[in-house]
């Protein structure tokens, strides 16, 4: 016989909401719908409700009660992540789960006699329910420990498993083949809280479920039709829908609804930055990573903006992607006050690196990558990666690409022998200089006086001095097909200041240039 | 009496340690033991196999054992698993990575140290950036990682292959000041590179002087995770919290040809001096010479 386990959040709106502003628990807070005056209460917390607070009133009651009150508006961001999260606890035991929507998630729990016995607890006599309580209490403690209290039943149907879920004393476990039983005595409101039907059952007496499914079924089923029938089969305990397997989701998200439009970015940052906790700590769950984030703000009074960011590797940490966020933000302000936002993470594995006992050993993936991703906010995206050769003859080519460096050798090698090479150091840009010459030999270098357009206010090195040792000219000609061709002549100079320097002319436009020093 | 079996003697995981730093397999220890009649192991000695817990206590004991029954010269190059990978990991911090240029190693007595500041503070065509680039192909030619921050975008990667380095075990950071620089420095040592080469490029540095707490953290990071730090300036830049400083006198161009016949560049020869280390004393003097590579070709 299958078994199910409902897991139900009680007043799911109000558990959303404290689960993005966990610093309210404890305090008295309501959940309101509606505008103004007619906004009435959805939700209220204990310490509300202990002032005589419940669903139903008109804010201006509730806050006439205690003028302290802390009204939150229904956030269907907040709803909607919760839910998420509720189904990803709810896969960690099972991995056929049903969404159920609002706060209400069904499991398929049959065959789990072996994972949760818990051998403190059962013995031989206390039967098969045994490890089902095992089975909820973990449940409870998981969805608790991620911030929703969460009640649980486990029956043979979802309908008896949902009821047995709604009751206070949580777990509850209805014994196979009892759910009938179980549901006698409840009150008729349990099984149809919001239906007409359930008057015109009050007309006739009937008071609890038993009674209902004492009535012949025939009976009911010719005076009250499909729906009469529908509900005598569901008072006896007769459940016959399927749990239906939901599919997982291909990403992650996480978001909410600000209560006033943020305008500078520190305070956004602020609650996004425990917006990405919770997204890391779900996707950690699951062994995931983000691979690409996307952020989707809403504006005020309408309007959308989104913006991806791209990792240079699945990443968990929040700092790394916070940051990214914040230079993303101030690069492209939004251009409107954010009254909303949302986070969508693009799952992938994350990487990981091969110990090795006797060579080099490996740099963590995840870590490098998250260095990556802040050098590059830092500095440039174009500033970091691996150097890489390209064809030609220019000096001052190059090209840089993503770093992914291979897995280091199983021993550990010896490093290679020097030839003693002397280097030359690329100057980049060419720092333009005059050259004088006498006769036809190059006699001084002396410095040229331009504007230094590098936009950073440094000053540019100074090259000067007399020309001790000349060698030259090398004759450079490159890409005579490209719309900037090189077309140079080279020579190695010694300056009497100190300096080996390799300098060039254009001969098109017959300027003077050092492009490298021998460093 | 030899009573185990080669099963037996690998539940205890045990090496052979030579001094050359290699390591003899189990079936070398067995034949050792073979060879001068040890007593090894009894049988009823192995743990059960049912009980994951129990494993490790009955293993120290029979190593144990195992040591008490060898010759004291063979026991003492014995090592379990842990013990094993706790020495190979005190070695690695211990070892330096050469630059392997005889000449800089030689002041350095090796190379650069693992979780140390070293500083190399030379103008213009001293050889600082041939010594940078052969530090990092020693580095990656071994297999290890190696970040090269170049703050005057100075890299030529067909150079640095030409030195011998593997280019994909390098990280090459272009930043624009010396506080980027810095800053990428200490991202880079908390990473684990276990090289990092700091090459501030050419005066006048771009961006204002850092802080010398800057170089004092910078420093304390490497040391926390072993690395080596290579920081090369045109001046003295990091204070008093390098382990060691090595300055350079102007270097002179060598040249083939004389007179009125062509010249051609061959080389460059400089003076390096150890001016400052914490454990030795300073003073010491090498000629250093690099030659081009079409003199070596």
């Amino acid at each position: 016989m299958a078994r199910i386990a409902s897991l139900l959040v009680p007043l799911f709106p109000l558990a959303a909401r404290l689960r993005s502003e966990p610093e309210l628990a404890g305090e008295a807070v309501v959940i309101v719908e509606g505008n103004g005056n007619a906004a009435h209460v959805i939700a209220a917390s204990r310490r509300a409700r202990r002032e005589t607070i419940c669903a139903g009133m008109t804010l201006p009651q509730a806050r006439a009660l205690l003028p302290k009150l802390i009204a939150r508006g229904r956030d269907a961001e907040c709803e909607r992540t919760s839910q998420e999260a509720l189904l990803e606890i709810a896969e960690r035991f099972s991995p056929r789960i049903e969404d159920a929507g609002e706060g209400v998630a069904h499991l398929d729990v049959s065959g789990m006699e072996g994972l949760f016995r818990d051998k403190k607890e059962t013995t031989a006599e206390e039967g098969p329910a045994d490890h089902e309580t095992t089975l909820a209490r973990a449940i409870i403690q998981a969805a608790g420990t991620a911030g929703l209290p969460t009640r649980v039943g486990i029956a043979a149907s979802k309908l008896a498993a949902r009821i047995a879920a709604e009751l206070p004393k949580s777990p509850v476990i209805v014994p196979p083949g009892e759910e009938s039983a179980f549901l006698a005595p409840l009150p008729l409101t349990r099984l149809l809280p919001e239906l007409a039907i359930g008057d015109a059952l009050g007309r006739w007496g009937i008071r609890s479920i038993g009674e209902l499914a004492r009535l012949p079924e025939a009976e009911v089923a010719s005076r009250l039709g499909e729906t009469g029938r529908a509900l005598h089969w569901a008072a006896r305990g007769v459940d016959s829908r399927p749990l239906t397997p939901r599919l997982p989701p291909p990403e992650f998200r996480e978001g909410m609804d600000l209560e006033w439009p943020l305008v500078s970015l520190e305070p956004f940052l602020f609650i996004a930055n425990a917006a990405l906790d919770r997204l890391a700590r779900r996707m950690e769950v699951q062994g995931f990573a983000c691979r690409r984030l996307e952020l989707l703000l809403k504006l005020e009074p309408d309007g959308y903006d989104s913006r991806g960011i791209d990792l240079p590797a699945p990443t968990r940490d929040v700092k790394t992607m916070l940051t990214l966020i914040r230079l993303g933000l101030e690069a492209r302000t939004p251009g409107a006050p954010v009254a909303g936002f949302s986070f969508v993470a693009h799952p992938d594995r994350p990487r990981r690196a091969q110990l090795s006992l006797f060579g080099s050993p490996a740099l963590s993936p995840d870590k490098l990558a998250t260095t990556i991703a802040r050098l590059a906010a830092l500095i440039g995206s174009d500033r970091v990666g691996t150097p890489v050769t390209v064809d030609g003859h220019a000096p001052e080519r190059f090209a840089i690409v993503a770093h992914d460096p291979p897995p280091p050798p199983e021993l550990r090698r010896r490093p290679r022998r020097s030839r003693g090479l002397l280097a030359v150091r690329v100057l980049r840009p060419p720092v333009p200089v005059e050259v004088i010459m006498r006769g036809n030999e190059l006699h001084s270098v002396q410095p040229l006086a331009v504007r230094n357009d590098s936009g950073d206010g440094s000053k540019r090195m100074k090259i000067e001095g007399s020309i001790r040792v000349a060698s030259g000219p090398w004759s450079l000609e490159e890409g005579w097909w490209c719309e900037k061709p090189v077309d140079r002549d080279y020579w190695d100079v010694e300056l009497s200041s100190g300096g080996v320097y390799r300098i060039y002319r254009e001969r098109g436009e017959g300027g003077w240039y050092v492009d490298g020093m021998y460093d | 009496m030899i009573t185990a079996t080669p099963l037996d003697l690998r539940l205890v995981t045990a090496y052979v340690i030579g001094t050359s730093s290699l390591l003899l397999p189990v079936e070398s220890l067995m034949s050792s033991a073979l060879l001068f009649q040890m007593p090894l192991l009894p049988r009823e000695t192995r743990p059960p196999a049912d009980s994951e817990t129990e494993i490790t206590p009955p293993l120290r004991d029979d190593l144990a054992r195992l040591r008490a029954s060898l010759a004291p010269e063979l026991a003492a190059r014995i090592s379990s698993a842990s013990e094993l990978a706790r020495t190979l990991q005190r070695r690695r911090r211990d070892e330096a990575i050469p630059t392997t240029i005889p000449e800089v190693d030689r002041l350095l007595e090796g190379g650069l140290p693992r979780g140390r500041l070293i500083e190399i503070a030379a103008r213009r065509s001293t050889g600082r950036f041939s010594i940078a680039l052969s530090t990092v192909a020693s580095a990656t030619s071994s297999g290890d990682a190696a970040a090269f921050i170049d703050l005057g975008d100075h890299l030529d990667p067909s150079a640095l292959e030409i030195a011998g380095a593997e280019l994909s075990r390098v990280l090459w950071i272009r930043p624009r000041t010396v506080k980027e620089a810095v800053t990428s420095a200490e991202l880079l040592i908390a990473t684990g590179f276990p090289l990092v080469v700091a090459e501030l490029g050419v005066h006048p540095l771009p961006g204002r002087r850092v802080a010398e707490a800057s170089w004092v953290r910078l420093a304390r990071a490497a040391e926390g995770h072993g690395a080596a730090l290579l920081v090369c300036s045109p001046y003295p830049i990091s204070g008093t919290i390098s382990e060691a400083v090595i300055s350079g006198q102007r270097g002179r161009a060598a040249w083939q040809g004389e007179k009125k016949t062509p010249r051609l560049l061959t080389g460059l020869s400089t003076t390096l001096r150890l001016e400052k280390h914490r454990h030795r004393k300073a003073g010491d003097a090498v000629m250093l010479r690099l030659l081009m590579k079409e003199v070596i070709r």
